[in-house]
């Protein structure tokens, strides 16, 4: 056995094996090379945005939260929407409609030759066909058709009209919502919910989804409307706020948006490279109180008029401007009234009669009510940790000191988490006072305010198990008056009520925030909460 | 002597209860607990002939024995229900970030492994030198290395002040690779993806490392311990007196004898590996079920948080039968 | 050799065993030092925001930074150690009161008991500890109390399959059957025989199992289900102090918020690893290695 000769043949093999890895990597190098400057190209052209949301279900008749509702706005269109910067209403696939006398029946006229991704038409036909399907599968967003639609008739190929139950004067703000977009019979099945991305006719088509992970958006060419700003968009799915955070700070995404701690706001503010936007947005916190006496201990005020006095003081002890301050950096604005700030018809009603941290009314009302320095109106006021933030805690803790600062109040500060916050608590009246948020349905002020007085029995009034008649006839007609003149006065005459009555108290109302590198542009918020990805560029 | 067959019927069959009772535990406490998930999740405006629906379709408004029965009678067929949450099957929802977590297992695996064998035998080779008991603390120092510090001391020297290495997630935008298996890496190669080949492995690089090196040291203790056994043994002597080279008698002689108590200590480190992914994913945001776990909890999704029980127990009886078959195979002493 | 102290001579043994144990238990010794001692020894509250300006790196006045509240780190250090060692050590001891008498009963009886019991705690050992921990602290939810309830469940197996494993094989000891022989009750065998022999592998194992504890506490407290705020704990001060470590342009680092709390986490972690491991070397010392 030689060495010599099994070693030569040996190092020839190898010296063979390692030219031939060499030229592979070269040639491998090479491409990814190309392939990267490639993809840089197309970079160019991107816009990417980063949240921490999620899609749940791209399908209208069951998704039913923001977000998922921003996405479909995207990538598709309803028969009217909203433009953009705007509470207004503009036409999206319809072009005009025609309202009846009695105000029961809507005839939309819509755009000719429109098709869905899939090729085929969006016609009076489909427009039937997916209203009736949410209705049919009677998901958790169905009851925005159900409630208002009668039914669909398809006149002409291109003419629809609904027919409604009640004559609801905010109907076209219905309309602009998901779950009355038109989609393809043809992608979505008739009788079940799916995630589809490509029945839909929109600014922007799906190219590529791979959930809770990325997005990938390219411009539609079919669109009938104005192309969007870039050609491509990229939604990066990010598993935390901090993420998120070290996302726009190491510039890996393009755009913040949803949700930011607090915290990482006033931090990012700072930062000189980063653009931030705020508008203020629609969704709103207060504190509901169960005004139904009998559901609460002996220990309460004995009459309906006392409590009335209490829940009073309680309101003008509430010092708003310390907790848009102190737990949320200024990143809130407090708001006194059930009717967010931005929407017409919207007054600062609590302002007007009891301000902030007003100890000295707060007082007077106490006494009025039998309470004084020794005998203080004791209570427990409940929040839930975890669903609106970890800043409930502080929210919550700001409101004691308040409210205690009167010298006859004592409250005890108790927490349970959502499930069994909302899911029980609220309906049963378990928790005479408690912290709540609300984010609309609907762009209208009847979603704030009609959802809070109970009717018929088994309503809780979100809680304040807040029966009055009067106010319920009033609202009943504030929906079906049809000019905003009338309407004002209308709600300006509810938020009186509310006022005096004090169901509820308004905290404040959510800012929309939005980070972006200093190359973007186009970026437009509004109280919609849909960010439009199509009027966004790189410069 | 127990055929083969038998032996695997009698392990499956031991795995059963074992899931049953797991699975007995979390399904109870998640209904006894108070909070109703379908009201808390789609919010209190919707009328309550949808939450009711819901519920039915959910049978939340059935008594616990019979949802219990009917969710075992779905788990015999191999249904583990649907999300509350996305209404997707519970099983496709699992499937999509199972790969995520398995691919850091894996690579984690490989990190350990490879530094573990190798210091051990280090080790052992030079016994009671400074570097023996050096690799001997390092071994139990590294355990108590808390994962999430772990991993966001390297990140701040890797990706903040040197830039070699990516912060956070699986790879960058455009260089996703194709989805056949869903393990970044595995799918480069597959579809010749050079690009997506290299990023997701540096995006890998930083979890393994953590991950790895943290449960190494089992590996570490495991292999000199059996080397120094094997070293003193009749062939390696005269190995040494055939006058080959001591780095090939340790390293290649006496190494092969470790691979299999290294193999079987692999399956038992497995439920360790599943339960520090779940610290490893938080701190590099990676979408696997560890934080599909966490998510399922924080909405309240029954199903969801059931499944993920379930997966995981047969999960980890499955690795470790694998593991104890292929001891029993090569040991047929051990069935019984 | 100098004899500063007169020890029995077995405690001066060399052996690297001893000084894993010495070196384990000095660090015991401190932490149950800084644990006892908190309020004399911490500077400030720990929970007293605005003691200091916020962000502040490590100085003379504290020596370990300020956080983002400006509380006081060093002080946050220390009220945490109280935090996480009283966690681990009760969970510990719910492990210990749970597991051992199970076991004892469990292994002395046999027979179709103890396969039962063995199944049910071969089910829960073999389950990813810290999955289970946090779907049971999660529907627990938080607070000192819930997390350690949570901790302890994982870890009675460990104890139950340790003793059940000594009572065994001690079983079939001579002096066992004789004892028996005598007509001895069941009782007196477990407490007087069979006990006495497991309680230097039961020490071992708490040590272990407190360090195990202890991460697992951390891992809790960083995913948000442990305790609540602002209750000074490592684990939770790590997750607040995360979002600064990267640094903005125009501003560094905050380091100090995690590198700290990070490694107190692993100083406490390896007293009780080295302590347990030395012991358990000491107890059951390997074939001497001939060299």
């Amino acid at each position: 056995m030689s060495h010599g000769k099994m070693g030569v043949s040996r190092l020839v093999i190898v010296g063979v094996l390692v030219v031939i890895i060499m030229v592979a990597a070269g040639v491998g190098y090479w491409y990814s090379l190309e392939q990267e400057r490639l993809r840089q190209e197309k970079i160019k052209q991107t816009i990417i945005i980063g949240t921490t949301d999620k899609i749940t279900k791209l399908d209208p008749a069951k998704a039913y939260d923001f977000y998922t509702w921003e996405v479909m706005n995207n990538i598709g269109e309803g028969l009217m929407k909203y433009k953009p910067g705007t509470t207004e209403l503009e036409w999206g696939v319809a072009t005009n409609y025609t309202v009846s006398s009695s105000g029961l029946n809507y005839t939309f006229t819509l755009r000719e030759g429109l098709k869905f991704n899939d090729g085929t038409p969006l016609n009076a036909t489909a427009v039937k066909w997916s209203l009736e399907r949410v209705i049919r599968l009677d998901d958790d967003p169905a009851w925005l058709v159900s409630v208002f639609v009668q039914s669909v008739v398809v006149v002409e190929t291109y003419k629809v009209k609904i027919n409604l139950k009640d004559a609801v004067s905010f109907f076209p703000a219905l309309v602009a919502t998901p779950p009355y977009f038109p989609i393809s019979s043809k992608a979505f099945p008739a009788n079940a919910v799916k995630d589809v991305t490509d029945g839909w006719h929109g600014p922007y088509k799906v190219t590529k989804w791979i959930k809770d992970e990325v997005l990938e958006m390219e411009a539609n060419p079919n669109y009938y409307g104005t192309q969007p700003k870039s050609k491509f968009a990229v939604v990066k799915f990010i598993k935390d706020a901090v993420t998120l955070r070290f996302a726009i700070q190491s510039g890996t995404i393009d755009v913040a948006w949803k949700t930011l701690r607090p915290i990482d706001v006033s931090d990012l503010k700072t930062v000189a490279d980063l653009n931030f936007t705020e508008v203020p947005g629609p969704y709103i916190r207060y504190i509901i109180i169960n005004t139904n006496r009998t559901m609460h201990s002996t220990a309460w005020p004995s009459t309906d008029a006392k409590f009335k006095l209490v829940r009073q003081a309680i309101a003008a002890a509430i010092n708003r401007t310390e907790i848009a301050e102190t737990v949320f950096m200024g990143t809130v604005d407090p708001l006194y009234s059930m009717i967010p700030m931005g929407m017409w018809s919207h007054t600062d009603e609590f302002k007007v009669k009891y301000g902030d941290a007003n100890i000295t009314l707060a007082r007077s009302l106490l006494t009025q009510a039998g309470y004084s320095e020794t005998n203080k109106f004791n209570f427990k006021l409940w929040y839930t940790p975890t669903h609106y933030g970890d800043t409930e805690a502080d929210v919550a803790t700001v409101i004691k000191k308040n409210l205690e600062a009167t010298g006859m109040m004592e409250v005890t500060l108790d927490s349970t988490e959502w499930a069994t916050y909302a899911g029980e608590w609220i309906e049963a009246g378990t928790m005479p006072i408690f912290l709540l948020g609300w984010y609309p349905d609907y762009i209208d002020p009847d979603d704030y305010t009609t959802p809070f007085v109970a009717v018929e029995a088994g309503d809780y009034g979100m809680g304040t198990f807040y029966w009055n008649a009067t106010l319920f006839d009033i609202l009943t007609q504030a929906r079906t008056k049809t000019t905003i003149a009338e309407r004002t006065a209308l709600y300006r005459q509810v938020q009186k009520t509310f006022m005096t009555d004090v169901p509820h108290i308004p905290l404040f109302q959510g800012t929309l925030q939005a980070f972006a590198l200093s190359n973007i542009k186009g970026l437009v918020l509004d109280a919609t909460m849909l960010f439009r990805y199509y009027l966004v560029y790189k410069e | 002597m127990v055929s083969l067959r038998a032996y695997i019927l009698t392990r499956l069959l031991l795995t059963i209860p074992m899931i049953f009772l797991l699975l007995s535990i979390v399904f109870v406490v998640l209904r006894v607990m108070p909070g109703d998930p379908i009201k808390a999740l789609i919010g209190l405006k919707a009328p309550p002939d949808t939450v009711e629906s819901l519920r039915r379709q959910f049978l939340l408004d059935q008594p616990l024995y019979i949802q219990y029965f009917d969710y075992l009678s779905d788990l015999f067929r191999g249904d583990l229900g649907i999300s509350i949450y996305t209404a997707e099957p519970v099983i496709n929802e699992i499937m999509l970030r199972f790969p995520a977590t398995i691919e850091l297992a894996i690579s984690g695996t490989i990190v350990s492994v490879v530094v573990g064998v190798l210091m051990g035998a280090y080790s052992a080779h030079k016994h009671n030198t400074i570097a023996d008991h050096s690799f001997r603390l390092f071994s139990m120092v590294i355990y108590a290395f808390f994962i999430p510090w772990f991993g966001m001391m390297l990140q701040m020297i890797f990706a903040v002040q040197l830039g070699w290495l990516p912060l956070y997630g699986r790879a960058d935008i455009y260089l996703e690779p194709t989805h056949i298996t869903g393990l970044y890496v595995l799918d480069s190669l597959l579809t010749l993806n050079f690009s997506s080949l290299i990023n997701s492995i540096k995006h890998l690089i930083l979890p393994s490392i953590v991950l790895g090196l943290v449960l190494s040291g089992i590996y570490i203790r495991l292999t000199r311990t059996h080397m120094m056994e094997t070293l003193r043994q009749d062939f390696i002597t005269a190995a040494r007196a055939r006058g080959l080279k001591e780095t090939t008698v340790v390293y290649k002689h006496a190494l092969k004898n470790a691979f299999i108590p290294v193999l079987t200590m692999m399956g038992l480190q497995f439920a360790l590996l599943l339960a520090g992914a779940v610290l490893t994913e938080t701190t590099f945001s990676w979408n696997g079920i560890g934080t599909f776990l966490l998510q399922g909890i924080q909405n309240r999704d029954y199903p969801i948080i059931q499944g993920i029980v379930v997966f995981y127990a047969l999960l980890v009886a499955a690795v470790s039968l694998v593991v104890d078959l292929i001891y029993a195979y090569i040991d047929p002493r051990i069935r019984y | 050799m100098a004899r500063l102290v007169r020890l029995p001579r077995r405690f001066l043994k060399k052996g690297g065993e001893w000084y894993l144990t010495y070196a384990g238990l000095a660090i015991i010794t401190l932490i149950f030092a800084i644990f006892l001692l908190a309020p004399i020894i911490a500077p400030y509250d720990p929970i007293k925001t605005d003691v200091g300006e916020r962000f502040t790196a490590p100085n003379f006045q504290f020596p370990m930074g300020t956080d983002l509240h400006g509380r006081d780190v060093y002080s946050r250090i220390i009220y945490g150690a109280r935090t996480v060692m009283l966690v681990a050590l009760a969970s510990t001891i719910i492990s210990l009161i749970a597991g051992v008498p199970i076991g004892l009963a469990s292994g002395y009886a046999g027979g179709k008991a103890d396969r039962v019991l063995s199944l049910v705690m071969d089910s829960i050992y073999s389950f990813p500890g810290l999955i289970l921990a946090i779907a049971l602290a999660a529907m627990l939810g938080p607070g000192v109390v819930n997390m350690s309830i949570s901790i302890a469940v994982v870890y009675i197996p460990t104890y139950f399959r340790m003793i059940r494993g000594q009572v065994l094989s001690v079983k079939e000891n001579l002096y066992i059957e004789a004892a028996r022989a005598v007509g001895a009750k069941a009782r007196t065998i477990v407490f007087n025989y069979i006990f006495p022999n497991v309680i230097p592998s039961i020490l071992v194992l708490m040590s272990l199992n407190i360090a195990d504890a202890i991460l697992t506490e951390a891992g809790l407290s960083f995913l948000g289900l442990g305790i609540s705020a602002p209750t000074a704990d490592w684990g939770f001060d790590l997750q607040s102090g995360r979002p600064y470590f990267p640094g903005l342009p125009g501003r560094g680092s905050y380091w100090w918020l995690i590198t700290f709390p990070g490694l107190m986490i692993i100083v406490t972690v390896l007293g009780f690893s080295l302590f347990g491991e030395g012991l358990n070397e000491i107890l059951n010392p390997r074939q001497r290695e001939g060299e």
